[in-house]
C-alpha cells in the first residue's frame, strides 16, 4: 500500500525515514522528513503533484499516535520559507517554481480542517496564481500550463473561499487572452479554455470537452 | 530604527500605529502588541467562547482575510501572521470552537422545545415564529467561521472587557445592552453584518477615556470598510432597504443614534 508513494526515488535511508514517518511518525525527525518532502517537490514534477497525498497519511497517523502536528507545522513553514523566496526562485528557475505552485496547491487541496481548506494558504495560493498570470509569465508554455493545471484542480475551492480574487484574476486572464500581442496559439487555447471551465461552473461540458480534446485523442 | 519607533508608539499610544493592523493586535492581557512580539498566547481549550478572561486573541490575528481587506488597491496581501504552522493551529481552534458551540447550542434548543412544548399543552399558547425554535440553525462552517471571526473581533477589545467588567453577563438586561449576535441563527449576510455593526458601535460606549485610546477607533473603521467592500457596498444596499435595517436596529433594542452621536466617528455620523 505505501508503495503507492513514490518513494523509490530517494536513497535507501531517506526511504527508510519516509516510511518510518508513514507508519510511526512519532520516532522520527518530523521537521526533516517534511524538508526532505518539500526539497524533493521543487526537483521532481511528478512528485510534486502526488506528494499531498503522503503529507495526508503522515498528517492522520501523527495526529492519531500523538495528537500532535507537528509535520503540518514543519511543512507549512518550510512551505512559507519558499513562498517569501519565490521572485528568486523563479528567477533562478523557472522549473523548480512551477514544481513549488504544484506543490503548495496539492497540499491545499489534500490537507483540510474539518473537511475546509485551510484559510492561511487561500492568499498564498491566490498570490502564485496572479504571478503565473502575469503577461511575462504566460508566454512561458510551462507556467501557462502550470496555472491552467491548478485551476482546474483547486480553483473552484479557491473561489468559495475568496470569490472576488477570482474574479480579478479571471479579469487578468480575460485581459491577456483578447489584448495581450505575442501570446502563443497554445497559451490562448489554454486561458479560453479556462474561461470556459469557470464559466460552466468549474466543470467541462461536453462540447468544449469534445472541441479541446478530441484532437488529442485521436 | 522603525521598530524603536514603533515600540515607542506601542508605549504611550500618542500617535496611531504606523500601520492599523498593529493597532488591532493586542496581547492577552488587553495590552498592545510590540512590532514583532511573538508571545504566542496561550489558548485553553477547557474555556468557553464566552469567557473573556482568557480569550484567546490569536485567533483574530490572523493574516488570512479577504485580499480587500488587508490592501484594498493591490493582490497582495500584507502578511500578518507569524507563521502558516501556527495560523493553520489556530484556523482547528476557531473550529473547535465552533463545534463546542453549536454542540451547546443545540442542547440549549432541544431543551426549549420540550420546555414550549409543555407550556404549548398546557396553555394553548400560539406558535412561536422564531425559526430556530424548530431546530433551523446556521450549520455553514464557512458562514460560522467569518461570523465567529468578527464576534471575536468585537470581543477582542478594551472596550469589551471593560463592558464585561461594569455589566457581567447576568446583569444584562435586553434592550440596554448590546448582546452579541447569536452565529447559529439563520441571517442574510446583510442582517448579520448590520448586527454585528450595531453590536460594535454599541460597544464603543466602554471605550477607555479618551486620552487613552488615541488609535482604537481606528481597527473598527477598517474593518467596516471591509465588509462595507466585502458585500457590495453595504450602505447602498441597505439605503435601499430601509424597513429591514430598521427591523434590525429595533432588534437590537437600544438607542443607535445616541451611539453614534456619542461616538465621533465620521464613516457613522
Amino acid at each position: 500500500m505505501g508503495e503507492e508513494y513514490k518513494i523509490q526515488v530517494f536513497d535507501a535511508e531517506t526511504q527508510n525515514l519516509l516510511k518510518t514517518a508513514l507508519k510511526e511518525p512519532s520516532s522520527v525527525d518530523l521537521e526533516k522528513v517534511a524538508n526532505v518532502i518539500v526539497e524533493q517537490s521543487l526537483r521532481d514534477a511528478t512528485f510534486s503533484r502526488e506528494a499531498g497525498k503522503m503529507c495526508y497519511t503522515i498528517i492522520q497517523a501523527e495526529g492519531k499516535e500523538s495528537g500532535r502536528s507537528v509535520f503540518r507545522s514543519a511543512l507549512l513553514n518550510r512551505l512559507q520559507v519558499e513562498y517569501r523566496n519565490r521572485e528568486e526562485m523563479r528567477a533562478r528557475s523557472v522549473q523548480e517554481w512551477v514544481c513549488y505552485v504544484s506543490f503548495i496547491c496539492n497540499i491545499f487541496d489534500y490537507l483540510r480542517i474539518n473537511n475546509m481548506p485551510m484559510l492561511a494558504l487561500v492568499n498564498p495560493v491566490y498570490d502564485c496564481l496572479f504571478q503565473l498570470a502575469q503577461p511575462e509569465s504566460l508566454q512561458r508554455e510551462e507556467e501557462v500550463d502550470c496555472l491552467v493545471l491548478q485551476l482546474h484542480k483547486v480553483g473552484e475551492q479557491l473561489e468559495k473561499m475568496n470569490a472576488q480574487r477570482m474574479d480579478e484574476l479571471f479579469s487578468l486572464l480575460r485581459d491577456s487572452f483578447l489584448l495581450q500581442g505575442g501570446l502563443g496559439s497554445l497559451a490562448q487555447l489554454l486561458l479560453l479554455e479556462m474561461i470556459e471551465y469557470r464559466a460552466a461552473g468549474w466543470k467541462m461540458t461536453d462540447a468544449a470537452q469534445k472541441y479541446y480534446y478530441s484532437e488529442v485523442s485521436d | 530604527m522603525y521598530r524603536q519607533r514603533e515600540s515607542r508608539t506601542d508605549k504611550h499610544r500618542s500617535a496611531p500605529p504606523t500601520r492599523w493592523s498593529q493597532g488591532r493586535k493586542r496581547r492577552s492581557d488587553g495590552h498592545f502588541r510590540r512590532l514583532n512580539d511573538e508571545e504566542e498566547t496561550v489558548f485553553d481549550k477547557e474555556m468557553p467562547s464566552e469567557n473573556c478572561v482568557q480569550r484567546p486573541d490569536r485567533l483574530t490575528s490572523r493574516h488570512s482575510f479577504p485580499t480587500s481587506f488587508t490592501t484594498p488597491e493591490g493582490h497582495k496581501p500584507v502578511s500578518r501572521c507569524k507563521d502558516w504552522g501556527s495560523a493553520v493551529e489556530e484556523e482547528e481552534v476557531l473550529m473547535e470552537t465552533i463545534e463546542r458551540d453549536m454542540a451547546s447550542y443545540r442542547r440549549k434548543l432541544h431543551l426549549n422545545e420540550c420546555v414550549s412544548r409543555e407550556r404549548r399543552s398546557s396553555s394553548g399558547s400560539s406558535d412561536s415564529k422564531d425559526s430556530s425554535i424548530h431546530g433551523e440553525i446556521e450549520t455553514d462552517m464557512e458562514t460560522l467561521t467569518r461570523r465567529q471571526k468578527q464576534i471575536n473581533y468585537g470581543k477582542n477589545t478594551i472596550s469589551y472587557d471593560r463592558y464585561l467588567q461594569a455589566v457581567p453577563r447576568h446583569k444584562r438586561q435586553q434592550g440596554a445592552h448590546p448582546r452579541t449576535p447569536n452565529k447559529f441563527k439563520k441571517y442574510s449576510r446583510r442582517s448579520w453584518d448590520q448586527q454585528i455593526r450595531i453590536w460594535r458601535i454599541a460597544l464603543h460606549e466602554w471605550d477607555p477615556p479618551k486620552d487613552e485610546a488615541g488609535d482604537d477607533l481606528q481597527p473598527f473603521c477598517e474593518e467596516m470598510s471591509c465588509s462595507a467592500s466585502e458585500t457590495a457596498s453595504a450602505d447602498t444596499l441597505l439605503a435601499g432597504t430601509p424597513t429591514k435595517v430598521r427591523k434590525v436596529e429595533s432588534e437590537g433594542g437600544f438607542d443607535l443614534n445616541a451611539c453614534l452621536n456619542n461616538d465621533a466617528d465620521p464613516e457613522f455620523a
